[in-house]
């Protein structure tokens, strides 16, 4: 009972925390009604605009569509018969454009050479476009989103993982129900999202990263045979090697080059057999290829938030129909320039948002029914083929009769368009509990109706009178028009998607402030029970409260300001070392545990040095070499062992680490299980080093033992750790405490916890992982050295309550810990190598538990556990005698103090989520921050749970 | 024992009455200024376009001043002369920036070749604001060290002319930092302008404070007397 009753305070607060947080993520993280509506032919007869068939009666000039496609006509005219899809993931802009177009020519540009041979010969019919994607950039969204027309929200982020099937109207939906078959090749996310869809379909396991072809040669393999065949109208091939070599390696590294020379060679290919059976009657003749990125990367090859280079991508659209028409170019955003060739390469712009209505357009099916985009003309005409560059050079008024018609198709086109967003926005707003702002439906309302007043004047007048009158600059009027509903549509959308619940977000807020107050009073209870049984006394100087209090006031103060959330390791490193000053003061009065102290120090030059190398990887890679030049590489690959060195060192730290384990076996009184535990940890530890000396080049095995040893060794070690950890688990189910002295009982089952741990801990992290846990070692050693410096003298002074400082720099340390093992608050910041190493294959419960384990091993996890020595170390054993309660009270207290030092930073980046939820980078910094903080705290709390529950005994055992 | 020795030192250090340390410090301060206007002047140059010349002159304007003022006030005056106390000075200059330049990489300046010159001069006026004055006044006595640094019980007006200056410069460098990771992109957000700007102004308000404490202390000790 009387565990219980030190126990029950964590138990409720992790609950209050879990509560105030789901309520919190309710009102916060985006969540957009799915509606169940479809689109449909037969629709389109309640809009107010023509349909085509009755378009194409009255201008009977229009180019006829081949043959095939009139039996079908539905809301537009179909424009191509068949399109080719194929989707680079990961596809740059500057991939794709002549690096004439950047300031500096880099080493991965102008590798797709073909694209700018068909842009530049066939002006007419082929087309560079940048196109913009919406954050967030990951695939799974972008798919979406390119799919669906609409904007995928951040809570669908969590699902990138296990993807699931797409239930709102899409682009695949509507070819498949309008008699289209499609072929899907390559990336099995799209398995994933349209389980049914497809004719045929050959999917390839895409989540192990490593791998740079397997995706990449299922796609060729298939690619080209069906190229001449005539069971399929839209083809989709998706290939992830660009994406995966990012990820690995990077955009400026010769496997990335290499991807790119593939991919012009297959490109190059593909133009060809396409080109060959273009001629009229042949299987191309009406056929629409499209190159597309679903989304950008970073120098790193990091995506998935808001920034220019992951959002900016690529498309390349050819049509083998030789254009027969001009018209105006009003409505482009061309900007053109001469390649290194000096052929005139022209690129455009266009919203990701836009492309599936663009090709549902060309294609002549129902527009997605919760598609926002609009018709893109330029994208439109090309299809169409109808675009002419030479037209808008000379002049608007050449070909005015095909120029009007064209533009007579386009208003028509908009004219749906227009009619099918605007019947959307109605239905979702009657349709969902929170739909848009009156203020704002009014507007767009009246721009649509003005939009549409305006089109039955015009429609009027053209079916009247087909000659004579000038009809062009109304037409233009018109879609000038059309175009601003939309745009305003999308803006609308794009900025008031976010359902932020004001009210639930507050009140979660609240909740988390009422829980630091649960904290605090927690806290003071276990003074008091302490302080009841002995003599009351005073809780600690005022002046170390006072710095724990200003070192977490500061921190989380700083959460306040993005940049400072970038920076934030920088932060903790400066604020923790600044406790260090202050610490050598101490050691300077007493004179003693100065070089414990000077060792602290240097271990936080490693830190911040180890911060920055994290913080110049997320922000780029030619940072690194900015920050620091050239002579320090030199130097470095100068030197003749340098690269033994680097393949040393991370092993001599293994090494030290297994003596220092070995030592404590010897030294301590540690027996049975313990013992055990510890020899099967260096057990762990010889086998790490061995599997980190096969993967040395410089030793050569043979590859079969290469082979075993990559996923053999990694499993044996999770297994072995997971053994440990039953045991520890039964011996403190059914073992007896034989021991009577509590301190050390303690002291061994720490230690022997975090041997379990670490071995696990170290092989996610990698090479840099053991430096890492010696780091930590160390760094927890001086922290509590610097603590019994000042104690020594103090005699029984304080030795009741716990002491805030080391607890507060503890908690410092662990977040230093968390960005020196190269994390940081992002999504592209997690490692996702990690979860794969010892598995090949993906399952989503498996690799989400070893990369939590790897995040958060040496930031929440070893912290935790190793706790108990700082309150331990302290508990000299002539205090025993006054009571075993007390040594656990105060390891209760410190695990209480140390929930609520990581408790406020956590509720202070929530206040600045609430404050900051309209700035422009809160999709891309403050949101990840925030899950980051969240799933840290929640973790947390569970660990000190468990540890409380592992570490605290039964009263009556000891 | 101690605390003999502790009076022992105070008796001998030569008392020093509020003008002569409002005359110091005014010294202190006009050496700065004239620093700065050197620097605006003949070599049209500031913190903030050539950090590292700037604070150089700092150094040669301000540490000669500080060196020569707080020789005066030495505290062995029998075993020690003028020189021997210019010359711990100098000493006292080199050692204060090694330590100076450590507290600062440790606490993240950045480091590189580009930096190592401003690094250099940072340290160097840091020393002159902190370290030199009470390596003047001191020498090696490392129970005054402590007692000014350590426990921070500043006793007398001379220990507060060393101790609160050294202080503020130090506090103020150190919130100086503060504003250096924001995304204003301004060019004093540079290592080690605004650190230098944070420390010039602690020094200053520091030494307004120090003249303010050594009134009040001796009011005090004016009606303890009475």
């Amino acid at each position: 009972m009387r565990k219980w009753n030190l126990l029950w305070p964590f138990w409720a607060i992790t609950i209050v925390h879990g509560v105030a947080i789901l309520i919190f993520v309710k009102g916060f993280l985006l969540t957009r009604t799915e509606l169940p509506f479809y689109s449909r032919c037969s629709d389109v007869s309640q809009s107010p605009c023509f349909t085509s068939d009755s378009l194409s009666d009255s201008n009977p000039s229009v180019p006829p569509s081949s043959g095939a496609a009139n039996s079908s006509r539905c809301w537009t005219k179909p424009a191509v018969n068949r399109i080719i899809i194929i989707v680079f993931d990961a596809l740059r802009f500057d991939f794709v454009a002549p690096s004439t177009f950047f300031e500096e020519s880099k080493p991965w540009m102008d590798k797709l050479r073909v694209l700018h041979k068909m842009a530049s010969e066939r002006g007419l019919s082929a087309k560079i476009f940048k196109a913009i994607a919406d954050p967030p950039t990951t695939s799974l969204q972008r798919l979406k989103g390119i799919t669906t027309g609409g904007l995928p929200t951040f809570i669908d982020v969590g699902n990138s993982f296990g993807a699931p099937a797409i239930i709102e109207d899409n682009l695949i939906h509507q070819l498949v129900q309008n008699g289209k078959r499609v072929v899907m090749m390559g990336d099995d996310t799209w398995m994933q999202l349209f389980p049914h869809h497809f004719k045929k379909a050959f999917p390839y396991p895409s989540f192990n990263v490593k791998d740079l072809h397997t995706v990449d040669n299922g796609c060729i393999e298939h690619l080209l045979p069906s190229l001449y065949e005539d069971d399929w109208d839209v083809l989709i091939a998706h290939f992830l090697g660009v994406d995966h070599a990012g990820h690995i390696f990077g955009v400026d590294s010769s496997p990335m080059i290499e991807k790119l020379e593939q991919y012009n060679s297959i490109l190059e290919k593909v133009v060809d057999v396409l080109e060959r059976q273009s001629e009229p009657g042949g299987l191309h003749e009406n056929t629409l290829l499209l190159v597309m990125g679903d989304h950008g990367q970073t120098l790193n090859g990091d995506h998935g938030g808001g920034s220019a280079e992951e959002v900016e991508t690529s498309l390349f659209a050819m049509s083998f129909k030789k254009p027969p028409a001009s018209v105006p170019s009003e409505f482009g955003t061309s900007s053109c320039q001469l390649d290194l060739e000096g052929r005139e390469i022209c690129t455009s712009t266009i919203q990701q948002l836009d492309f599936p209505v663009t090709l549902s357009a060309l294609l002549g099916i129902p527009f997605p029914f919760g598609s926002i985009g609009r018709v893109n003309p330029e994208l439109y005409a090309l299809g169409a083929g109808t675009w002419k560059l030479e037209g808008m050079k000379v002049g608007n008024y050449i070909n005015s009769r095909e120029q009007e018609e064209w533009m007579q198709n386009y208003v028509n086109v908009l004219c749906i368009n227009s009619w099918q967003v605007k019947r959307y926005i109605d239905n979702y707003t009657a349709s969902s509990v929170i739909g848009f702002s009156d203020e704002d439906l009014l507007h767009t309302g009246s721009l649509y109706a003005d939009a549409m007043e305006n089109w039955s004047y015009i429609s009027k007048d053209l079916l009247s009178n087909s000659d004579g009158m000038d009809v062009v600059p109304s037409l233009k009027r018109q879609i000038d028009a059309y175009s601003n509903f939309l745009a305003s549509i999308a803006e609308l959308a794009r900025s008031k998607w976010t359902e932020f619940n004001l009210k639930l977000m507050t009140l979660g807020f609240g909740i988390m402030v009422a829980s630091l107050f649960v904290h605090f009073i927690a806290i003071k209870r276990v003074g008091k029970q302490c302080g009841s049984s002995f003599a009351t006394e005073d809780c600690g100087t005022t002046f170390e409260l006072m710095l724990s209090c200003f070192m977490v006031a500061m921190r989380a103060c700083s959460f306040l300001s993005n940049s400072f959330i970038l920076e934030e390791g920088k932060v903790t490193s400066f604020l923790l070392a600044t406790t260090g000053i202050f610490m050598l003061r101490y050691s300077i009065t007493k004179q003693k545990h100065f070089l414990n102290v000077f060792i602290f120090l240097l271990l936080m030059i490693y830190c911040r040095f180890t911060i920055e190398v994290g913080l110049l990887k997320q922000a780029d890679t030619s940072a690194f070499l900015k920050a620091y030049p050239s002579w320090v590489l030199e130097i470095a690959s100068l030197l003749p062992g340098w690269t033994y060195i680097t393949k040393s060192v991370p092993i001599i730290a293994l090494i030290l680490l297994a003596q220092l384990l070995l030592k404590n076996i010897t030294s301590s009184h540690s027996k049975g299980v313990w013992k055990f535990v510890m020899y099967g940890t260096i057990l762990c530890y010889i086998l790490i080093g061995f599997h980190w000396a096969l993967e040395n080049e410089v030793l050569h095995f043979a590859s079969a033992i290469e082979g075993i040893g990559k996923n053999c060794i990694p499993r044996i070690i999770y297994a072995i750790g997971l053994g440990q950890l039953s045991l520890l688990l039964f011996r403190q189910l059914f073992g007896e405490d034989k021991l009577l002295d509590c301190r050390i009982t303690l002291l061994t089952k720490t230690a022997a916890m975090l041997a379990a741990w670490s071995p696990t801990i170290i092989i996610l992290a990698g090479k840099q992982g053991s430096l890492v846990a010696l780091a930590s070692l160390i760094g927890g050693y001086c922290i509590i050295g610097m603590d019994n410096l000042k104690h020594g003298e103090d005699g029984n002074g304080r030795i009741l309550t716990v002491d805030c400082l080391p607890v507060t720099q503890w908690s410092l340390f662990a977040i230093c810990l968390f960005f020196s093992s190269g994390h940081w608050c992002a999504f592209d910041g997690l490692r996702y190598g990690a979860a794969f190493i010892g598995f090949d294959e993906f399952v989503l419960v498996r690799q989400a538990i070893l990369l939590t384990i790897d995040t958060f091993g040496f930031s929440v996890i070893l912290p935790i556990f190793g706790l108990p020595f700082i309150v331990a170390k302290k508990y000299s054993s002539s205090q025993a005698s006054k009571g075993e309660n007390t040594l656990f009270m105060r390891l209760s207290q410190a695990y209480l103090m140390y929930g609520l030092i990581m408790a406020v930073p956590v509720t202070a980046s929530i206040l600045c989520v609430i404050i900051q939820r309209r700035h422009l980078m809160v999709w891309g910094l403050f949101a990840p921050k925030f899950v980051f903080d969240v799933v840290a705290l929640i973790l947390t709390d569970v660990s000190i749970c468990l540890a409380t529950l592992y570490y605290v005994p039964h009263p009556d055992s000891c | 024992m101690e605390t003999e020795k502790k009076e022992m030192a105070s008796k001998a250090s030569p008392s020093v009455s509020i003008a002569e340390a409002f005359f110091v410090h005014l010294i202190c301060g006009l050496g700065l200024a004239l620093a700065f206007l050197i620097a605006r002047h003949v070599y049209s140059a500031d913190l903030i376009s050539d950090p590292s010349r700037t604070l150089f002159l700092i150094l040669i304007v301000e540490c000669p001043i500080v060196i020569l003022l707080y020789s005066r006030y030495r505290t062995d005056r029998e075993q020690c002369s003028y020189l021997k106390a210019v010359a711990r000075g100098i000493l006292g200059l080199l050692a204060g920036a090694i330590i100076n330049a450590f507290g600062a990489i440790v606490l993240g300046a950045p480091i590189g070749a580009q930096y190592l010159l401003k690094t250099l001069n940072w340290s160097l006026v840091m020393s002159s604001f902190s370290v030199v004055p009470s390596a003047c006044v001191f020498g090696s006595s490392w129970m005054d060290w402590q007692r000014l640094f350590a426990y921070t019980k500043p006793n007398g007006t001379i220990d507060h002319m060393i101790c609160i200056p050294a202080h503020g410069a130090i506090i103020g460098a150190w919130f100086g930092a503060w504003p250096m990771p924001l995304d204003w992109e301004r060019p004093w957000q540079e290592w080690p302008i605004c650190v230098s700007y944070g420390a010039v102004i602690g020094y200053s308000i520091a030494m307004v404070a120090s003249l303010a404490f050594s009134h009040a202390r001796s009011g005090l000790q004016h009606v303890k007397r009475d």
